[in-house]
């Protein structure tokens, strides 16, 4: 992989169930240490896009493309360096939390010292550190979302993809795992969030805007804004407004 | 493929049990339940089996039999009139054997060496059956020769024997194999199915592909696990045998276990297979009597394979407890090496192979499923 090389590409990849195109000749790129923040709404297309560029499912046309290999043909030469947090709070929910941990560490081939050092680490990041022993299913919504955040970022990979890591949160929850992804990204971690709260696209150095399998446009928060004011005709403040102001100009401009 | 990997599968299982206490319960209850219960089923004595008799002879002969029969403890003798259809009273009276003298019965009885000569003339006597349960038929076979013995004189005596599901009763050898099997078909397939569509429902598999871990991996991970809870119900199973039952074990204790490890094997195989058909929890659970019926009806667990009738016999044939239940017995009762029952072992390794190789298949359509 040259230096140059994207972390996440997508080149007018494409993934369709029956007749339904669920991601529609879509292309996009995100550069090494960026947040970058897929937006839309549930139905989007958003799952089926990360799903594909972290290799379980293949594109039924173009290319998806992790850390410079191809999805999922050459996803064995890449497969320890990403994370990847399924939108379930896909955790054991009979094993505690330290034993999620170390079975996520486990597959990755970690120590059982490096491990504990891990677990450690995240529980503290991730407020848990009273819940170590307790079993899964007995923690709170938020908890085991965290839990789940935490078992992605055991094996400290570089490209993390999150599905709707958000999903569920009351906002004071939402703000804490902004300020963790903020965190990720300034020690040079990548990070691919898809969320259907339009406003946390505000927390994402660039967002792309996705409806019906299509990026419908992408850029800077600010330039998004921009973009909005351009098509209204009057200044776009709030996020919401952008993506509908947007969304219906690229219904016109169909 | 890594060790630490699959070991990491194998102990993060174990684990899971571990934690659920009522499926640690379950697992180690079952065993035991099933060899209290079976045991005591088939060592007690039989008493009080339910007889009807009917007498349309009414002779001195007829009466001594009669006595004879009443008096045995394993029967509980009632006399019908005559007229009484003995399929009815099976099915509607809770009567478990009908013994009817037809008329004639004593002269025929005394014909046969009439002058001094024996001819062909014979007396018959009737007997109606419910086989359903093989011990009891046999029971009640077994006092009505006593009861002929008793006669000391005359000539031989046709028992027509009415079976009224047609089966063909045999004692069956020793339960004690069968037991074995049928406990790790149960809790290998059924937790190694719920286990996995787990995984799926809650979104772990998803993780699990994305990560290093191969499909062999994964399966091998299952496999030593269920081996090695395959081996502590087997512990169970023998100890309780011997201790309690004082079941003999003539063959070896090591092939047997071999024996039970490969079918455990065979079972993860199969609970992986199924996982394909099951998407949710309930409806893994549903398929539990699934693989339960079919191995306790039609593995010749319960009586022979033999006396199967013809229409059902093949399905026995793809049930996997019936391979189990013959290598087993083969070893444990007849004292073989496993590959001395050949069809036994052979369908017990066809099994493992088969279903091992159609779950990695499986395995691989839903690691890449696209949904």
């Amino acid at each position: 992989m040259s230096r140059a090389e994207p972390v996440f590409a997508a080149a007018r990849v494409e993934k369709a169930f029956g007749t339904l195109r669920a991601v529609d000749g879509l292309s996009m790129a995100v550069e090494g240490g960026e947040i970058y923040g897929l937006v839309g709404p549930s139905g989007s297309g958003k799952t089926t896009l990360l799903r594909m560029l972290c290799g379980l499912t293949a594109p039924s046309g173009g290319e998806a493309r992790l850390l410079g290999s191809a999805m999922p043909r050459e996803r064995r030469k890449v497969e320890e360096r990403f994370g990847y947090m399924p939108q379930e709070r896909a955790v054991y929910r009979d094993l505690s939390v330290a034993e999620n941990l170390l079975f996520f560490g486990q597959v990755y081939g970690m120590s059982r010292r490096r491990i504990a050092a891990r677990t450690a680490e995240l529980l503290a990041m991730m407020k848990l550190e009273d819940r170590r022993g307790q079993r899964a299913d007995r923690l709170s919504g938020g908890e085991k979302q965290r839990l789940s955040l935490a078992c992605t970022l055991v094996h400290e990979a570089d490209a993390l993809l999150l599905d709707e890591p958000t999903i569920g949160l009351d906002p004071a929850l939402r703000a804490e795992f902004w300020d963790y992804f903020r965190d990720l990204s300034s020690r040079g971690r990548t990070l691919l969030v898809s969320t259907h709260y339009l406003h946390e696209a505000d927390r994402c150095r660039r967002v792309g805007l996705m409806q019906r399998g299509r990026l419908v446009a992408e850029g800077t928060p600010a330039a998004l804004r921009t973009l909005a004011g351009e098509h209204a005709g009057h200044p776009v403040g709030d996020m919401e407004d952008v993506f509908l102001v947007l969304t219906r100009s690229e219904g016109d401009a169909r | 493929m890594k060790l630490q990997r699959i070991a990491a599968i194998t102990e993060r299982v174990l684990r899971q049990l571990a934690h659920d206490r009522r499926v640690l319960a379950f697992m180690l209850l079952i065993p035991a339940a099933a060899m209290i219960l079976f045991g005591y089923s088939f060592s007690g004595d039989i008493r009080d089996v339910k007889v009807a008799v009917i007498d349309e002879d009414r002779t001195d002969l007829t009466a001594s039999l009669l006595d004879s029969l009443t008096a045995d403890e394993a029967l509980l003798v009632r006399v019908v009139p005559s007229g009484e259809d003995p399929e009815r009273l099976l099915l509607e009276e809770g009567y478990q054997g009908v013994i009817r003298f037809p008329a004639k019965f004593t002269s025929l009885y005394y014909a046969h060496f009439a002058m001094g000569v024996a001819t062909s003339a014979q007396g018959r006597i009737d007997l109606t059956l419910d086989e359903s349960d093989p011990q009891i038929a046999a029971a009640i076979q077994k006092s009505l020769a006593d009861a002929l013995m008793d006669l000391g004189e005359g000539g031989p005596v046709d028992v027509q024997i009415q079976d009224l599901y047609g089966v063909e009763v045999r004692f069956i050898d020793s339960f004690a194999p069968a037991i074995m099997g049928l406990v790790v078909a149960m809790i290998s397939t059924v937790l190694t199915l719920l286990s996995i569509v787990r995984e799926k429902v809650d979104g772990t598999f998803a993780r699990v592909w994305v990560s290093p871990v191969r499909r062999a991996e994964f399966i091998l991970g299952y496999v030593l696990a269920f081996g090695l809870v395959a081996l502590a119900q087997s512990l169970v199973v023998l100890g309780i045998g011997g201790l309690v039952f004082h079941i003999v074990i003539n063959g070896s204790v090591f092939w047997a276990f071999l024996c039970v490890i490969l079918f455990a094997v065979g079972s993860v195989g199969l609970g992986t297979l199924l996982s394909a058909v099951a998407q949710t929890e309930s409806q893994a659970i549903v398929s539990f009597p699934l693989v339960m019926l079919p191995s306790v009806l039609l593995s010749g667990m319960m009586w022979p394979v033999q006396a199967i009738p013809a229409v059902l016999r093949p399905l026995s044939y793809l049930v996997p407890l019936t391979y189990s239940n013959r290598v087993l017995r083969a070893v444990m009762v007849k004292g073989l090496a496993p590959w001395q029952e050949p069809v036994g072992f052979a369908g017990v390794l066809a099994f493992v192979v088969l279903t091992i190789a159609a779950a990695t298949l499986v395995l691989r359509q839903q690691s890449r499923r696209s949904d």
